[in-house]
């Protein structure tokens, strides 16, 4: 059948009856398209056109006037630079504390979770479905000065006059793990349901002692879920501008922060955008080279086998 | 050793809420220690116009966009069914979660301007359905890959068209993940705070813009309460995300 119709297909408009047979042909097309014309209308046009008007200078009646790097110029400050360096290293540290934190959670919940497996896993997500701001705001009654966690020190007189714990970094630090903590959990909670504890018996059987079954049995095995783990938190944690704005005062600047003043002033739109080309820019690239470096700590961790 | 470790991980996911419910109780308002119990707060919050007014628009986004990109989704797959080739295109959705939202919001409301289109309530659907797209179509197309490829092969030999099986075999096998996916969409696009910021311009509020107000205000119990009702109107919800069979494996 195919190799009959292939020689009219070549001249498709040739005859209305081709034509027919063309539009019944692609009309799966047509349908699927809605989320392609979608997907390229709001996500790449956007993006593209991001990154060509920040290297362009616009008239003051919105026509374009020509390509320039004044923009980047504005921006190529060290202060700029600090900050993205402040916001990968709030990434990267909110990335490997929940993964000291979520990892045991995870491996306890699936493998000796038993009946409670699934009400486990369950109070896991409950947080992660509601709005975050009412957690931040809940940590405030906690880390306020006269809050929970002050009166509670006080109580067991672990200390002597309350601690400011808001506006610090570390109140920042807390609340990003908080918020990303089942990002992390969930990846690793997944791979470790698929995965065959009788390989863990057979290991510990043939020798191996605790720690070396965790090494060249488990870890292996779990690395992929880890490795989604920590991206789905370091590149939103990125951006995050919310929890260090209500955290940490004003004292703390991020990408997010700088981005935000630049686009709500009226005249610094063009370098706002030129800014987030840069940081997003400078974000690929790092979360290229930890992709790369995840593989090499792998062979390291599992001592070259798979 | 790793129970008590496991232990303290849940204490410290739920300090903060038990804290946060009890003083939603509370007679006096924050920093005074416990008073008494009241309702007072629960009824200052049913008679605030401005609240239910946000939660309104939050509910519509977010329904709304979830169902456009279910639909979009679901269409795609459909082409799928038909098509083998067109496989090669899902992974130009996989890129939503690799772009950080915060680029993409500002990429969008950049876009925006260009074409003067004013910024609202349509401008706020499409930034969530785009969200909602990268979701929607990796999860469905996950599930879509797992079929029994013999359903359809059977369907087809009784005499079905495409059509008729990708409706009668494929949809039906697809509930969980449709279920799962439009949960998870809903969920994330009621949470939103970056799109809502850059993407609502002045004159449209939703739930995440009035909180983040009422909290730069000040401490008031009135918050307490909500964040209590929304607690406790989340539970069936991710009950029902779990009853959709492994909803979790959408990570």
């Amino acid at each position: 059948m195919e190799t009959i119709a292939l020689p009219q297909d070549l001249i498709p408009f040739s005859r209305p009856k081709n034509l027919k047979r063309l539009l019944k042909k692609e009309a799966p097309f047509g349908v699927g398209s809605s989320a392609l014309v979608w997907q390229f209308l709001f996500f790449y046009a956007p993006l593209v056109l991001m990154l060509i008007s920040s290297f362009s200078r616009f008239h003051i009646d919105g026509h374009f006037e020509g390509f320039t790097l004044s923009h980047f110029k504005q921006i190529l400050k060290l202060d700029y630079f600090l900050v993205i360096f402040e916001s990968l290293k709030l990434g990267f540290t909110t990335a490997c504390i929940t993964l000291f934190l979520g990892f045991p959670l995870a491996y306890t919940i699936a493998l000796k979770g038993g009946r409670f497996k699934n009400f486990l896993l369950f109070l896991v997500i409950i947080p992660f479905w509601t709005n975050f701001l009412l957690h931040i705001y809940a940590w405030f009654f906690v880390l306020e000065k006269g809050g929970f966690l002050n009166q509670l020190l006080l109580m067991t007189h672990l200390i002597n006059e309350p601690i400011h714990f808001l506006n610090t970094s570390f109140a920042v630090q807390l609340m990003m793990v908080y918020y990303y903590l089942p990002f992390m959990t969930l990846p690793i909670y997944s791979s470790l349901e698929k995965f065959d504890p009788t390989l863990i018996e057979a290991s510990m059987d043939l020798g191996a002692t605790k720690f070396q079954t965790f090494r060249r049995v488990v870890l292996p095995v779990l690395m992929p879920a880890i490795r989604t783990g920590f991206f789905l938190v370091f590149i939103p944690a990125f951006g995050e501008f919310v929890i260090p704005e209500l955290m940490g005062g004003d004292k703390f600047m991020y990408v997010g922060s700088v981005v935000s003043q630049f686009i709500m002033g009226e005249k610094t739109a063009p370098i706002g955008i030129a800014f987030t080309v840069l940081s997003g820019a400078l974000l690929m690239a790092s979360s290229f080279i930890l992709y790369k470096g995840t593989f090499a700590l792998n062979r390291w961790l599992t001592g070259g086998h798979r | 050793m790793i129970p008590l470790f496991v232990f303290s991980v849940y204490l410290f996911l739920y300090v903060p809420i038990i804290v946060l419910v009890l003083f939603s109780f509370n007679s006096k308002s924050f920093p005074s220690p416990w008073e008494g119990f009241t309702l007072h707060w629960y009824k200052e919050l049913f008679e605030s116009k401005d609240l239910w007014a946000s939660f309104t628009t939050s509910l519509t986004v977010s329904t709304l966009s979830t169902l456009l990109s279910l639909f979009m989704g679901v269409c795609f797959i459909y082409y799928l069914s038909r098509k083998q080739k067109g496989e090669n295109l899902v992974p130009l959705f996989y890129s939503n979660l690799i772009v950080p939202e915060l680029v993409l919001a500002i990429g969008l409301v950049s876009y925006f301007s260009l074409f003067q289109v004013p910024l609202g309530f349509q401008t706020l659907l499409i930034a969530h359905t785009v969200l909602g797209l990268g979701f929607a179509i990796p999860i469905l197309f996950v599930r879509f890959k797992e079929l029994p490829p013999s359903l359809v092969e059977a369907s087809l030999i009784l005499g079905a068209g495409p059509t008729k099986t990708f409706f009668k075999i494929t949809l039906p096998l697809l509930k969980p993940a449709l279920l799962a996916s439009g949960l998870l969409i809903f969920v994330i696009s009621f949470d939103d705070f970056l799109f809502s910021y850059f993407c609502a311009g002045t004159s449209v509020e939703t739930l995440s813009l009035y909180l983040i107000s009422s909290i730069r205000f000040g401490i008031s119990p009135v918050v307490n309460a909500l964040s209590t009702i929304l607690l406790f109107l989340t539970i069936p919800l991710a009950l029902l995300f779990f009853s959709s069979k492994k909803g979790t494996e959408v990570f």
